[in-house]
This record gives structure tokens, sequence and C-alpha cells, in this order.
């Protein structure tokens, strides 16, 4: 790589390709506390817990909420493979904290180990959007 | 040569049924835009997550985790095979749900210990017809595909291979090579076998030493559940858009025959029409001549 000052960086989504172009920097949520990328990192496989993501493009910091999934990090080459990400312009607030209460809710309801993981995952993901939009 | 009135009932019914593929093509076609779009929405995440699951595949020669766990030790007459069979909820589309049962029914052959998952009616009933015992609580709609249902879908294979009710994991559908061709394909889920992916051909001097943070099981213990509900999504997009595709040209089709064939009995009704004046003037004539 010619230029060493920025690593090329994929998130994408089911649904949509979210950023796919040069970055400076990335921190995001791994399994164990978040993680920050520069270029010329070693190469990890490493999967990402659902919260909050913030990227350097630009000179800019951007950031972003991010679904659970998995991370695979070269030195000049970064991709994300998520369930979802948001922009926080894109988050509904409302929306999101309904989500929140109604996991809340199911969490405090009797339930099978299946619905118990369900409903954490989905306070997990109301709490990844809450936090990127604060 | 048929009366009048038969011809006149016949135009009608081809006229009504005209009207129902007609609507049928104008439904699909609309589905098959939105459909399209998720497809190319898709698209990438399918291919990228395939290729980087090879990437990581060819790279880490010495996974031992469950996920890539084969059971060597069951013998091929008794592995425990389940298939998810991906078909239409409804009938019209062509050789779209023909194609996939027929390749359901010829793996069916190949594996006497297989169960079946099903999603979509025509399926399920086509299995139940037949005989074929099938899961029943595996109750998915083939309509507007969404991440969710691939979700509960991948959590309950990977369960059942988990606790080894299952030894290996296939899904079946229709992948749409293009707008003219579609192909019933099958897919391995589970195990992961590194064979199946295709080698990717860069050689990066990167790729021989990848750490996973924390730890490989860690890493793969949420890499392939996600893997396999990215899988499982990208199938039911793909036969989603298959299937719209398909009931749209077998529609189209049907209403240019009812066009072609609405043609031809017009021409018989006016042809049937014209002897029945020219009979009359006939008679007409005759009788004045006669009376004169």
């Amino acid at each position: 790589m010619a230029d060493q000052s920025t690593f090329y960086l994929e998130i994408i989504t089911p649904e949509r390709q979210f950023y796919i172009g040069p970055a400076e920097a990335l921190v995001f949520p791994a399994v164990d506390g978040e993680m920050g990328v520069y270029p010329g990192h070693e190469p990890v496989v490493t999967a990402i817990e659902p919260g909050e993501l913030r990227y350097k493009a630009n000179g800019q910091w951007e950031p972003a909420a991010v679904g659970s999934g998995f991370a695979e990090i070269k030195p000049d080459y970064v991709i994300l493979l998520v369930g979802f990400a948001e922009h926080p312009e894109e988050i509904d607030r409302k929306r999101a904290e309904a989500a929140k209460a109604r996991a809340e809710e199911r969490l405090r309801q009797k339930q099978s180990i299946q619905e118990y993981y369900h409903s954490k995952a989905a306070l997990a993901r109301a709490m990844a959007r809450l936090k990127a939009k604060r | 040569m048929a009366s009048i009135k038969e011809i006149r009932t016949h135009i009608k019914s081809v006229e009504q049924t005209l009207k129902i593929t007609n609507a049928m093509y104008l439904i699909s076609s609309s589905n098959l835009r939105k459909a399209r779009k998720q497809l190319n929405d898709v698209e990438p995440y399918f291919q990228k997550i395939e290729t980087t699951i090879s990437d990581i595949l060819h790279h880490s020669p010495e996974i031992d985790h469950r996920f890539f766990d084969k059971r060597p030790e069951i013998p091929a007459e008794k592995r425990k095979v389940g298939y998810i069979v991906v078909t239409g909820d409804k009938g019209l589309a062509g050789a779209y749900n023909h194609n996939i049962l027929k390749l359901a029914e010829h793996k069916l052959e190949k594996t006497p210990n297989a169960s079946l998952f099903v999603v979509g009616q025509v399926g399920r009933s086509y299995f139940q017809e037949h005989g074929i015992p099938i899961d029943v609580e595996f109750l998915y709609t083939a309509q507007d595909p969404n991440i969710g249902r691939a979700r509960d879908m991948s959590e309950l294979m990977v369960e059942l291979f988990l606790k080894e009710s299952l030894d290996e994991v296939y899904i079946l559908f229709t992948k749409m090579v293009n707008s003219f061709r579609m192909e019933p394909t099958v897919h391995k889920l589970l195990p992961l076998d590194p064979d199946v992916f295709p080698v990717c051909e860069d050689h990066s001097p990167y790729h021989q030493h990848v750490t996973y943070v924390p730890s490989v099981k860690a890493v793969m213990d949420r890499l392939v559940p996600g893997y396999v509900k990215g899988d499982i999504f990208g199938a039911l997009v793909e036969s989603y858009c298959s299937e719209q595709n398909a009931r749209m040209t077998a529609m189209k089709s049907s209403s240019d025959n009812a066009r072609a064939m609405l043609q031809n009995l017009n021409l018989s009704y006016n042809r049937a029409r014209q002897a029945a004046i020219t009979q009359e003037i006939t008679e007409v004539v005759g009788g004045a001549q006669a009376s004169m």
C-alpha cells in the first residue's frame, strides 16, 4: 500500500452497504470491550457486539449504531459484517426507547432460555441505538 | 362448426381467465421489482460473508470447533441429514415449485435418514400428499423474506445440529442466474466444510497468521450462527425473487396464449354469425321466389 495513513473500510449489512471507502481509524464494540483499529493492524478476526461504532473518515469521526456480527481485519483492509448499521440521524429515539422498555418488560417475566436470549438480544440492539443517538 | 352460443360462452370464459392471468402478471411484476431490489441489497452481504468465511477457513487450517465437526464416526446410512426446502406459497409459477421439489425428492432418495423443513405452502402440501413426513412445527412463509425469520430458522438449525439431532444441514433453494434461468441449488449450511468454499485466489502475505480475539472458540461461536443466518436469508430472498420471476413469465405466456385464442375465437364467431345471416337471407329470398 502506497498510502499508509488510511485503510479500506467496508461496513456491510443484509439491507445495504453502509459504508465503503477509506478510513483513518475505527473503534468498534468487540466481545471483550471496545477495540480500536489503525492502518497496519495485525490480521485479526473478531466478533462484534451490538453497540456504538466510530470511524474516522476525512478527519471527521462518524458515529453509528451496529448490531452483532463479525470483523475481519487486515493491515490495509477492514470488513465488518453486521446485522444492522445506522447513522444517529436515522435512529428513531422513541422507537428505540419503546423497544428497550418492551425488552426489559419481557426479561422480567418467566420465559424459556430461547426467549430469554431473544429478549436480551433485543435489549442490546435497543441500547446500541440509544447510545449512538445520544 | 360450433354454434354461435357455444363460441360466445367460450369467449367469455377465456376473457375471464385472461383478466386473472393479466392481474397476476401485473402483481408479480411489481413484487419482482421489490424482490430484485432486496436481492441487490443482500447480495453483497451474502458474497462477502462467503468470501470472508472461506478466507478464514483456508488460512487457519487447524480449527477444532464443534461447528466444524463432521462427525466421521457416524456411517453414511445412519447420518441424520436436515434439508430446508424453500418453495413458494402459491402455485401457478411455471416449473418453479416442480423443479425444487424434484431436487428435494432426488436428495431424499439418497439419504435414508433425512428430516425435511419446508418453507412455503406448496411444498408442505406436496410432501403431505405424498406421505413424506416433514417437520410440522417449522411454519414459515415464503412471502416477503425478512432477517427475523432467517434468524429463527438458523437458531433452530444450529440448536438441532449441536444437540446432534442432525449431523448435516443443507438448504435447497432456487438460484436466480439471470431473469431467464433459474436453478434449483443445494447449499451446505452445517458443519462448515472448507472444501465446499472456493479457494480464493489472492495470496497476500498477511493471511498466514490470523489472530482470533479473544479466542477461536468465542469468535466461531458468534461467526458461524451469523453466517448461517446470512446464508438462509440470502437463500430466502433469492427464492422469493425466482418465484416472482417464474410466475411473471408463466402469467405473461398464458396471457399471450389467451389473447391468441380470443382472436381465433372472434374470427370463428364472426364467421358463424355471417353464415347465419347469409343463410337467413337465402331463406327469405327463397321463400319470396316460391310465393311469387
